[in-house]
């Protein structure tokens, strides 16, 4: 079953046309990866299903549901987690305070399962659990993207979308962010996960579509796009 | 000082007696300025207070702040009017007039225009405040009136220095509207909310908070607040006028000048200092010289450090 379904997607900024004909599917339990260069058009895919930007066309189905114009916050309500690229996270509130931000998304989480969420959270990312009471701001970029990822979690979502969660990161972070993604898969999630470093994505990928300048050009399973020519040139550095 | 009629409200200082003339005088008279300077400043810590609230949720400058002031000092005017002086219920009475005139400049000044070049939610607040203004200046009348005494004047003396208990009700009330406000912002999650949608709105919308409400309640508090503030100055000056929001609203602004406009610590820091430098600088002046002292600690602030003396975004209590 498609948890979410991208039909026609299209925005533009300005005379520039940041998405032209976007069409994507996400089946619930699945790791869906979006692959492309810069301007590619992968943080405007995300950002126009949370309907942070305007759509010039297309619609969005989530959970059966046309929340093509629905206002963002309703969108997180229903499930639909969006992890920002970079640091979006609350530089100001403690590492606690962004954690229980994470779970406003999700009204009906009891203090038990928001606990049960923490304690999710610190165990994946045991270095979160030294600095609960320091502020995001004064957290290193690696710290803070996990606190993003974590802060995505805490509203117990079925869907989440990561965006770059490699970016900036030292190689061997890299490894433990994907290790992370597949432990979360694991947790019963469904995740839309956009990157750069297509290798890694690829790899752990259920299905990839590869984004060029606003189109789909490609997709495939994980497996097979990683053997795709194109892809391996443009992409892999074969 | 002589007593007798002032042509302004500002020109009044508030409680005077005697003082021996000399050096002693002299010294006498400058230590019961600076408190009541620091009573004064309590009063523009608390305008500047709801000030960088609304500043820092909204995100967005505000111009209707003194207006909101007004509104407040006018609600408890009448509220005083109907109860027999009841302070209690005047706080609440101008604390909910603010809050729904709040309401109202958020539909109309911020709503529509959170996606609208900043210059526009500035051009609303300037012409929703004019509106107001003009609008009570035909309801309440053009003409200054006199405030009630809610307070005893009763005087507390200490040596040469002299406290009215009016100064003491009014710093304690600011005490308290001040920890409340930090108890909000620090210990429920509606301060979690606030200050997230102060720092950072695309990233509130992505964990699922709703922007728009949160924005439009934190106006509303911060307006609250100065609400208070307007009741405070009116029973402390023992006069209230239609037009009296304009140089209020400037102060309050002013004083959020020193945290960068949306940190609550520096602001009510801002207001402390205006009060106290108003104050001490009359003693070596005269009393019309007061809003010169006010608007030069601005500029002053504007030239040594115009980002103000925080560097995080985002409110803060």
């Amino acid at each position: 079953m498609a948890m979410l379904k991208i039909e026609n997607l299209k925005v533009n900024y300005g005379y520039i046309s940041a998405l032209r004909d976007v069409s994507i599917e996400v089946d619930t339990g699945e790791i869906v990866t979006l692959i492309g260069g810069n301007g590619a058009g992968k943080t405007t895919t995300l950002m126009a299903i949370s309907n942070l930007v305007n759509k010039a066309d297309g619609t969005v189905l989530f959970k059966d549901r046309d929340v093509s114009y629905m206002s963002p916050d309703k969108i997180v309500q229903m499930g639909l987690s969006h992890v920002p690229e970079g640091r979006k996270i609350f530089p100001a509130l403690s590492v606690y305070e962004n954690l229980i931000a994470g779970t406003m998304g999700n009204p009906s989480l009891s203090k038990q399962r928001i606990e049960e969420l923490l304690d999710f959270s610190f165990e994946l990312f045991p270095r979160l659990k030294e600095r609960t009471k320091q502020h995001g701001g004064s957290l290193s970029g690696g710290e803070q993207q996990m606190l993003a990822i974590a802060r995505g979690l805490m509203m117990d979502p079925s869907l989440i979308m990561l965006d770059e969660p490699s970016l900036g990161l030292a190689p061997i972070l890299v490894e433990e962010i994907f290790e992370m993604i597949v432990e979360i898969r694991k947790a019963g999630k469904t995740i839309l996960l956009i990157e750069q470093n297509a290798a890694m994505a690829l790899a752990i990928a259920d299905r990839g579509y590869v984004l060029e300048t606003g189109d789909v050009v490609l997709h495939g399973t994980g497996k097979d796009l990683l053997v795709d020519p194109a892809v391996m040139k443009a992409y892999l550095g074969y | 000082m002589k007593e007798g009629s002032y042509a302004n409200m500002w020109d009044t200082p508030p409680s005077y007696s005697l003082y021996e003339t000399g050096e002693a005088g002299r010294m006498d008279y400058f230590l019961n300025q600076l408190i009541n300077g620091i009573c004064q400043g309590a009063i523009y810590a608390l305008m500047a207070i709801g000030y960088s609230v609304v500043v820092g949720v909204v995100g967005m400058v505000t111009f209707t702040h003194g207006e909101v002031i007004m509104i407040g000092a006018f609600a408890a005017y009448y509220m005083f009017f109907l109860s027999g002086n009841q302070i209690i219920l005047g706080l609440i009475v101008s604390f909910a007039a603010s809050w729904v005139l709040g309401y109202f400049v958020y539909k109309v000044c911020y709503e529509r225009f959170f996606n609208a070049p900043r210059h526009v939610s500035l051009l609303t607040t300037i012409g929703f405040s004019m509106l107001i203004k003009n609008l009570s200046q035909i309801i309440f009348g053009p003409n200054q009136k006199p405030m009630l005494d809610v307070v005893e004047a009763n005087f507390f003396r200490i040596g040469a220095v002299q406290i009215s208990e009016l100064q003491i009700v009014i710093i304690i009330t600011v005490i308290i509207m001040a920890t409340l406000l930090s108890l909000i912002f620090n210990k429920t999650k509606f301060g979690i909310r606030l200050k997230a949608v102060s720092q950072d709105k695309t990233a509130s919308y992505m964990v699922g908070i709703n922007v728009k409400r949160v924005a439009m309640l934190g106006n509303c508090l911060g307006c609250g607040l100065g609400g208070i503030a307007g009741l405070l100055l009116a029973v402390y000056y023992q006069t209230i006028q239609a037009t009296m929001g304009g140089p209020l609203g400037m102060k309050a602004f002013a004083s959020s000048v020193l945290g960068g406009l949306t940190d609550v610590r520096f602001s009510a820091l801002g207001g402390l200092c205006i009060g106290i430098i108003e104050n001490l600088g009359i003693t070596v002046t005269t009393a019309s010289f007061r809003d010169m002292f006010a608007f030069g600690f601005l500029i002053l602030v504007l030239i040594i450090r115009p980002q103000g003396f925080v560097s995080k975004k985002g409110a803060k209590v």
